[in-house]
Protein backbone atom coordinates (compact mmCIF):
# COMPACT_ATOMS: atom_id res chain seq x y z
CA UNK A 1 0.00 0.00 0.00
CA UNK A 2 1.73 3.45 -1.17
CA UNK A 3 1.22 5.71 1.33
CA UNK A 4 2.10 9.60 1.20
CA UNK A 5 2.84 11.89 3.72
CA UNK A 6 2.02 15.91 3.18
CA UNK A 7 3.54 18.64 5.31
CA UNK A 8 1.73 21.52 6.01
CA UNK A 9 2.88 25.35 7.31
CA UNK A 10 3.16 24.70 10.59
CA UNK A 11 4.56 20.94 10.51
CA UNK A 12 7.46 22.32 8.20
CA UNK A 13 7.60 25.38 10.87
CA UNK A 14 8.10 22.85 13.59
CA UNK A 15 10.46 21.01 11.67
CA UNK A 16 12.49 23.78 10.83
CA UNK A 17 12.82 24.94 14.05
CA UNK A 18 13.83 22.64 17.31
CA UNK A 19 13.02 25.14 19.72
CA UNK A 20 9.40 24.86 17.99
CA UNK A 21 6.89 23.22 20.88
CA UNK A 22 5.90 20.95 17.96
CA UNK A 23 9.14 19.84 16.92
CA UNK A 24 9.15 16.36 18.66
CA UNK A 25 6.57 15.55 17.84
CA UNK A 26 7.00 16.20 13.98
CA UNK A 27 9.85 14.15 14.08
CA UNK A 28 8.56 11.49 15.77
CA UNK A 29 6.25 11.29 12.50
CA UNK A 30 9.42 11.03 10.32
CA UNK A 31 10.96 8.64 12.59
CA UNK A 32 8.07 6.55 12.04
CA UNK A 33 8.31 7.25 8.27
CA UNK A 34 12.10 6.48 8.30
CA UNK A 35 11.64 2.87 10.14
CA UNK A 36 8.65 2.07 7.34
CA UNK A 37 11.21 2.87 4.77
CA UNK A 38 13.52 0.56 6.39
CA UNK A 39 10.81 -2.53 5.86
CA UNK A 40 10.94 -1.33 2.51
CA UNK A 41 7.38 -0.07 2.52
CA UNK A 42 6.36 2.45 -0.06
CA UNK A 43 5.90 5.67 1.97
CA UNK A 44 7.29 9.32 1.33
CA UNK A 45 7.11 12.57 2.59
CA UNK A 46 6.30 16.07 0.17
CA UNK A 47 5.89 19.43 0.78
CA UNK A 48 4.13 22.09 -1.73
CA UNK A 49 6.30 24.58 -2.85
CA UNK A 50 3.89 27.38 -1.70
CA UNK A 51 3.95 25.73 1.22
CA UNK A 52 7.57 26.45 1.65
CA UNK A 53 7.68 29.68 0.98
CA UNK A 54 5.08 30.04 3.30
CA UNK A 55 6.76 28.58 5.99
CA UNK A 56 10.17 29.89 4.74
CA UNK A 57 12.08 27.09 4.17
CA UNK A 58 14.78 28.20 1.67
CA UNK A 59 16.54 24.85 0.71
CA UNK A 60 19.93 27.11 -0.25
CA UNK A 61 19.63 27.74 3.80
CA UNK A 62 21.80 26.18 6.42
CA UNK A 63 19.17 27.11 9.09
CA UNK A 64 17.03 24.60 6.97
CA UNK A 65 20.04 22.04 7.04
CA UNK A 66 18.20 18.60 9.37
CA UNK A 67 15.06 19.59 7.15
CA UNK A 68 16.83 19.41 3.83
CA UNK A 69 18.43 16.31 4.35
CA UNK A 70 15.54 14.47 5.48
CA UNK A 71 14.72 13.83 1.56
CA UNK A 72 11.19 15.50 1.92
CA UNK A 73 10.14 16.23 -1.79
CA UNK A 74 8.93 19.43 -3.73
CA UNK A 75 5.92 19.34 -5.11
CA UNK A 76 5.58 21.84 -7.47
CA UNK A 77 2.78 24.74 -8.36
CA UNK A 78 2.73 23.85 -12.30
CA UNK A 79 0.32 24.48 -14.51
CA UNK A 80 -1.83 21.56 -13.74
CA UNK A 81 -1.81 22.97 -9.68
CA UNK A 82 -2.25 25.97 -10.27
CA UNK A 83 -5.88 25.15 -11.89
CA UNK A 84 -6.94 23.22 -9.42
CA UNK A 85 -5.50 25.03 -6.43
CA UNK A 86 -7.69 28.28 -8.05
CA UNK A 87 -10.85 26.33 -7.65
CA UNK A 88 -10.03 25.65 -4.41
CA UNK A 89 -9.62 28.68 -3.53
CA UNK A 90 -12.61 30.05 -5.30
CA UNK A 91 -14.74 28.02 -3.69
CA UNK A 92 -12.95 27.81 0.59
CA UNK A 93 -11.47 31.68 0.29
CA UNK A 94 -8.08 29.77 2.10
CA UNK A 95 -4.79 30.60 1.43
CA UNK A 96 -2.72 30.30 -1.76
CA UNK A 97 -0.49 27.59 0.06
CA UNK A 98 -3.51 25.40 1.26
CA UNK A 99 -4.98 25.92 -1.86
CA UNK A 100 -1.87 24.19 -3.74
CA UNK A 101 -2.12 21.50 -0.43
CA UNK A 102 -5.39 20.77 -1.74
CA UNK A 103 -4.59 20.40 -5.37
CA UNK A 104 -1.61 18.08 -4.43
CA UNK A 105 -3.45 15.93 -2.23
CA UNK A 106 -6.61 15.72 -4.54
CA UNK A 107 -3.54 14.62 -7.36
CA UNK A 108 -1.72 12.24 -5.24
CA UNK A 109 -2.07 8.61 -6.56
CA UNK A 110 -1.37 7.24 -3.45
CA UNK A 111 -3.94 4.38 -1.17
CA UNK A 112 -3.21 6.48 1.47
CA UNK A 113 -2.53 9.84 1.92
CA UNK A 114 -1.95 11.62 5.22
CA UNK A 115 -1.35 15.13 6.59
CA UNK A 116 0.42 17.14 8.94
CA UNK A 117 -1.27 19.88 9.99
CA UNK A 118 -2.67 22.20 12.47
CA UNK A 119 -5.49 23.00 11.12
CA UNK A 120 -8.11 19.97 10.61
CA UNK A 121 -10.98 21.22 9.28
CA UNK A 122 -9.48 23.21 6.58
CA UNK A 123 -7.16 20.16 5.21
CA UNK A 124 -10.45 17.93 5.19
CA UNK A 125 -12.20 21.03 2.73
CA UNK A 126 -9.64 21.12 0.24
CA UNK A 127 -8.74 17.73 0.12
CA UNK A 128 -12.81 17.08 -0.72
CA UNK A 129 -13.87 14.65 -2.08
CA UNK A 130 -10.12 12.67 -2.13
CA UNK A 131 -10.46 10.73 1.61
CA UNK A 132 -7.36 11.89 3.81
CA UNK A 133 -6.46 11.11 7.00
CA UNK A 134 -5.62 13.99 9.12
CA UNK A 135 -2.60 14.18 11.71
CA UNK A 136 -3.33 16.88 14.08
CA UNK A 137 0.03 18.05 15.39
CA UNK B 1 36.73 10.22 8.21
CA UNK B 2 34.48 12.73 6.44
CA UNK B 3 32.40 14.86 8.01
CA UNK B 4 28.47 13.57 8.58
CA UNK B 5 26.73 16.49 6.59
CA UNK B 6 29.28 16.62 4.04
CA UNK B 7 28.48 12.59 3.52
CA UNK B 8 24.82 12.84 3.77
CA UNK B 9 24.72 15.64 1.35
CA UNK B 10 27.21 13.99 -1.14
CA UNK B 11 24.58 10.99 -0.79
CA UNK B 12 21.47 13.11 -1.33
CA UNK B 13 22.63 14.90 -4.39
CA UNK B 14 24.46 11.31 -6.06
CA UNK B 15 20.13 10.31 -5.26
CA UNK B 16 18.86 13.64 -7.11
CA UNK B 17 21.22 12.92 -9.80
CA UNK B 18 20.02 13.40 -13.39
CA UNK B 19 23.17 11.64 -14.76
CA UNK B 20 21.69 8.30 -16.56
CA UNK B 21 25.18 6.83 -17.42
CA UNK B 22 25.36 3.64 -16.44
CA UNK B 23 28.37 1.63 -15.19
CA UNK B 24 29.37 -1.85 -14.97
CA UNK B 25 30.26 -3.19 -11.97
CA UNK B 26 31.99 -6.26 -10.27
CA UNK B 27 29.60 -6.96 -7.72
CA UNK B 28 29.38 -9.86 -6.66
CA UNK B 29 26.14 -11.41 -5.32
CA UNK B 30 24.58 -15.55 -4.38
CA UNK B 31 24.07 -17.21 -8.02
CA UNK B 32 20.40 -18.22 -6.04
CA UNK B 33 19.87 -14.53 -5.47
CA UNK B 34 20.40 -13.94 -9.17
CA UNK B 35 18.15 -16.34 -10.07
CA UNK B 36 15.37 -15.48 -7.58
CA UNK B 37 15.82 -12.21 -9.66
CA UNK B 38 15.60 -12.99 -12.68
CA UNK B 39 12.73 -15.22 -12.15
CA UNK B 40 10.57 -12.33 -10.05
CA UNK B 41 11.57 -10.09 -13.42
CA UNK B 42 10.98 -12.80 -16.05
CA UNK B 43 8.09 -14.24 -14.52
CA UNK B 44 6.30 -11.90 -12.77
CA UNK B 45 6.99 -8.83 -14.43
CA UNK B 46 7.82 -7.11 -11.70
CA UNK B 47 10.59 -4.91 -13.27
CA UNK B 48 11.80 -4.36 -16.75
CA UNK B 49 15.08 -6.23 -15.92
CA UNK B 50 16.92 -7.35 -12.79
CA UNK B 51 19.15 -4.09 -13.21
CA UNK B 52 15.63 -1.78 -13.12
CA UNK B 53 14.80 -4.37 -9.78
CA UNK B 54 18.43 -4.18 -8.14
CA UNK B 55 19.04 -0.16 -8.62
CA UNK B 56 15.13 0.11 -7.53
CA UNK B 57 15.41 -1.59 -4.28
CA UNK B 58 19.15 -0.27 -3.84
CA UNK B 59 17.92 3.35 -4.00
CA UNK B 60 15.20 2.67 -1.52
CA UNK B 61 17.64 1.14 0.93
CA UNK B 62 20.06 3.93 0.77
CA UNK B 63 17.59 6.54 1.12
CA UNK B 64 16.34 4.75 4.25
CA UNK B 65 19.40 4.68 5.49
CA UNK B 66 20.31 8.20 4.91
CA UNK B 67 16.99 9.65 6.40
CA UNK B 68 18.02 7.28 10.10
CA UNK B 69 21.33 8.30 9.71
CA UNK B 70 20.20 12.25 9.52
CA UNK B 71 17.68 11.28 12.09
CA UNK B 72 20.17 9.45 14.91
CA UNK B 73 22.33 12.17 14.66
CA UNK B 74 19.60 14.62 15.16
CA UNK B 75 19.02 12.94 18.36
CA UNK B 76 22.59 12.98 19.00
CA UNK B 77 22.65 17.00 19.04
CA UNK B 78 19.16 17.27 20.21
CA UNK B 79 18.83 14.11 22.79
CA UNK B 80 15.20 15.62 24.15
CA UNK B 81 13.75 15.28 20.90
CA UNK B 82 14.29 11.41 20.68
CA UNK B 83 10.80 9.85 20.76
CA UNK B 84 9.83 7.70 23.27
CA UNK B 85 8.66 4.30 21.95
CA UNK B 86 4.97 5.32 23.17
CA UNK B 87 5.12 8.62 20.80
CA UNK B 88 6.48 6.37 17.89
CA UNK B 89 3.45 3.90 18.49
CA UNK B 90 1.29 7.12 18.71
CA UNK B 91 2.60 8.66 15.44
CA UNK B 92 2.19 5.41 13.72
CA UNK B 93 -1.82 4.94 14.90
CA UNK B 94 -2.28 8.60 13.46
CA UNK B 95 -0.47 8.40 10.32
CA UNK B 96 -2.90 5.75 9.69
CA UNK B 97 -5.81 6.44 10.95
CA UNK B 98 -5.98 3.55 13.25
CA UNK B 99 -9.02 3.57 15.67
CA UNK B 100 -6.45 3.90 18.61
CA UNK B 101 -4.79 7.08 17.41
CA UNK B 102 -7.21 9.10 19.71
CA UNK B 103 -6.23 6.94 23.15
CA UNK B 104 -2.71 8.51 23.64
CA UNK B 105 -3.53 7.20 27.26
CA UNK B 106 -3.79 3.67 26.12
CA UNK B 107 -0.87 3.38 23.95
CA UNK B 108 1.26 4.85 26.67
CA UNK B 109 -0.09 2.09 28.97
CA UNK B 110 0.19 -0.71 26.86
CA UNK B 111 4.09 0.84 25.23
CA UNK B 112 4.68 0.96 29.02
CA UNK B 113 3.53 -2.87 29.45
CA UNK B 114 4.97 -4.52 26.29
CA UNK B 115 8.51 -3.18 27.00
CA UNK B 116 8.42 -5.48 30.34
CA UNK B 117 7.99 -8.45 28.59
CA UNK B 118 9.41 -7.94 25.11
CA UNK B 119 12.02 -5.20 25.64
CA UNK B 120 12.89 -4.75 21.73
CA UNK B 121 9.07 -4.05 20.92
CA UNK B 122 8.41 -1.78 18.51
CA UNK B 123 6.07 0.64 17.87
CA UNK B 124 4.19 -2.20 16.02
CA UNK B 125 3.67 -4.04 18.89
CA UNK B 126 2.62 -1.68 21.18
CA UNK B 127 -0.29 -1.19 18.64
CA UNK B 128 -1.11 -4.56 18.53
CA UNK B 129 -0.82 -4.83 22.44
CA UNK B 130 -2.86 -2.02 22.89
CA UNK B 131 -5.73 -3.29 20.35
CA UNK B 132 -5.63 -6.58 22.18
CA UNK B 133 -5.72 -5.04 26.13
CA UNK B 134 -8.98 -2.97 24.36
CA UNK B 135 -10.73 -6.08 23.28
CA UNK B 136 -9.79 -8.18 26.10
CA UNK B 137 -11.39 -5.32 28.25
CA UNK B 138 -14.47 -4.83 26.09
Amino acid sequence: MSHVVVLDNEAVQALGDTSHPKHARVVSHLQVVAQRKRKALPIRVVVPTTVRVEAGWDRSSSEWAFANRLRIGDVSLDGTHANVAAAIRSLTLVSVADAHLGSVMRACAADRITVLTSDDDDMRRIADPVPIIVVHI
Amino acid sequence: MADFEDVIDAINKALDSADTSTANTSMRIPTALRDAAAMVVNELGAAPSTTALTSSAMRSAIEAIAMQAVLDNHYRNHPSTRPSLADLAIAAAELDGHPLAAHHDRIRSAALEIVERHPNADSDDVLLWAEARMLSTA
